[in-house]
């Protein structure tokens, strides 16, 4: 059975339809890549899966996560699920952490609410905040806990994300863009982590995108949108290597001209 | 609340603010805070008797000089600075507890709820705070210190209600918030964990600047009889007292005004440093 079903998701704001008809499936531990271009609907898809949408879009279709229909069931049941099915890395790591509350507490908070789930002593919930740091291989992981935000690097706030939604530790991880707003250098340590992460803790992916050439190398399926619409799915390496839709094919040649121009100044 | 007392004891203790003005604010209030806590205990002379002559100009006996029946007046003006901070802490706690519920619930609020509310709360900003005060005293029969109080902190209420509802609603906007939301944080926790602390900072300068307000309003409403009864020595019943010998006796007038532009500047030039205290963000920068 799969951990995630979206079937027939539509979204509409005001008429406009953003989403149409969109269907895949990720397997418990399966890795399923989001590609789009902005305003695609790729991350409208992945807070539809959370049931975090605003409450003036239209939602149709059926979204089972856990054995649960996201789909019209009410905040507070779904509240319960969040964090234990799923947990979302946001794009923007300097926007999804708050500003005033030290980087060790934000981590904490999510912890805490799984050991008192999972009946764990909280006792050790400080303690456990600086493995987890340590983890996403953040140097020094006593300083970052003590900083504010403000205070460490973009690639430090995004490992400090990824650690607060590996304290949830969700049975799906939604990583919305988590290497977009990161220079390249860090854009593939971070990558690298959350590969190794999602391996060795066993939880699936869905990572969402705009660079086919970031999300082949992490996932094992992919689907492409284009406008709503879900054009082309299958196997990374077929839809790398034989894309068959006109936008796939552009986004394929423009990654592999990028890889060509690199290659050309080596 | 124990997260923001202690942002604020934490940001004391990094000594930030280095402005001078933030400094003298605080100055000015402790000299208050002191005289008033000291009233508790000793004063210079009995507040409710005849201490010397009348209408005696300011000596090294009476500070302040007299009143029109002798009584020492700067024994009055200290009794008047504990009235004067006790109603303004008062109505500011009243205006805080009954506003920031209020805003929260509207930042919450369906669209109507919230129209409502806001509209609600317009009119009520529109209402004269002096005649709000008098319908509340009217409605208590006789003004007391705590209607003085109540009356003050309804009409703080709604300032601070608007503030923390439009401070709210920009942080529900924050991607921490759905970050948190997707963690499965619940609505509850995420105002007492987020919300609160990220408007904090803002309402507490707010605070600060309103009890300066409520410093002047409880003036205004004791010189209209409308305040703390005798024998609470408020200064703007000093200051009408001293009204009928205003020429002859303009001491009267000038100390007890003094006192309170005194603590209203204290507290103002306070309140502009507080931020730089609260906010981490700003902690350090100059």
């Amino acid at each position: 059975m799969s951990l995630l079903l979206v079937d027939g998701l539509t979204i509409s704001a005001g008429g406009a339809p953003l989403v149409s008809n969109v269907s895949f499936s990720i397997a418990p531990g399966g890795r399923m890549g989001l590609i789009g271009e902005s305003g695609s609907g790729k991350s409208l898809t992945a807070l539809a899966i959370t049931g975090l949408l605003a409450r003036t879009m239209n939602v149709g279709g059926s979204i089972m996560l856990g054995g649960q229909q996201v789909v019209g069931t009410d905040d507070s049941t779904l509240s319960r699920q969040r964090g234990v099915t799923s947990a979302v890395i946001f794009q923007e790591p300097m926007t999804a952490l708050d500003p005033l509350m030290r980087l060790g507490r934000q981590v904490e908070e999510p912890l805490r609410r799984r050991y008192r789930r999972q009946g764990i002593d909280t006792q050790t919930a400080k303690r456990d905040v600086l493995e987890l740091l340590e983890r996403v291989a953040l140097p020094h992981p006593e300083r970052i806990a003590r900083a504010y935000p403000h205070e460490v690097s973009g690639g430090q706030r995004q490992r400090v994300a990824i650690a607060m939604a590996l304290a949830c530790r969700p049975q799906l991880l939604i990583a919305d863009e988590p290497t977009t707003a990161l220079d390249v250098t860090t854009q593939a340590e971070v990558l690298r982590l959350l590969d190794e992460l999602v391996r060795d803790l066993g939880m699936a992916l869905l990572f969402i995108s705009h660079d086919l050439a970031v999300v082949g190398g992490v996932v094992d399926e992919v689907t492409v949108l284009h406008q709503g619409v879900a054009v082309e799915q299958g196997p990374v390496s077929q839809i790398l290597h034989h894309p068959t839709h006109a936008y796939t094919q552009t986004l394929v040649h423009a990654a592999r001209a990028f890889d060509d121009a690199l290659r050309g100044t080596r | 609340m124990t997260a923001p007392v202690r942002g604020l004891a934490e940001g004391l203790a990094a000594r930030p603010s280095r402005s001078w003005t933030f400094w003298i604010g605080l100055i000015l209030v402790g000299i208050n805070v002191i005289a008033a806590l000291l009233t508790l205990v000793w004063t210079p002379y009995d507040p409710s008797s005849t201490a010397g002559g009348r209408l005696e100009a300011p000596s090294w006996v009476h500070l302040a000089g007299t009143d029109r029946l002798g009584r020492d007046l700067f024994t009055q003006i200290m009794i008047g600075s504990r009235i004067a901070l006790m109603v303004g802490a008062g109505a500011v706690a009243t205006g805080a507890a009954i506003g920031v519920t209020l805003g929260v619930l509207a930042a919450f609020a369906t669209k109507w709820l919230d129209d409502a509310l806001a509209a609600a709360l317009d009119i009520l900003i529109a209402f004269p705070t002096l005649l709000l005060a008098m319908l509340v005293v009217a409605a208590s029969d006789t003004a007391t210190l705590w209607s003085a109080i109540l009356a003050l902190g309804l009409a703080l209420s709604a300032i601070v209600a608007r503030l923390t509802r439009i401070l709210a609603k920009r942080v529900l906007r924050m991607d921490y918030i759905t970050a948190a939301r997707t963690a499965g944080t619940s609505w509850p926790a995420i105002v007492f964990i987020h919300v609160l602390p990220n408007i904090w900072p803002t309402l507490l300068v707010s605070f600060a600047l309103q009890f300066g307000l409520a410093a002047i309003a409880e003036a205004s409403l004791s010189y209209l009889g409308l305040g703390a009864p005798p024998p609470n020595a408020s200064w703007g019943r000093l200051l009408q007292e001293a009204q009928s010998t205003v020429y002859t006796a303009p001491f009267g007038a000038i100390a007890p005004g003094l006192a309170l532009l005194l603590l209203v500047i204290g507290i103002n030039m306070t309140a502009d440093g507080l931020r730089d205290v609260v906010d981490p963000t700003r902690r350090g920068r100059r």
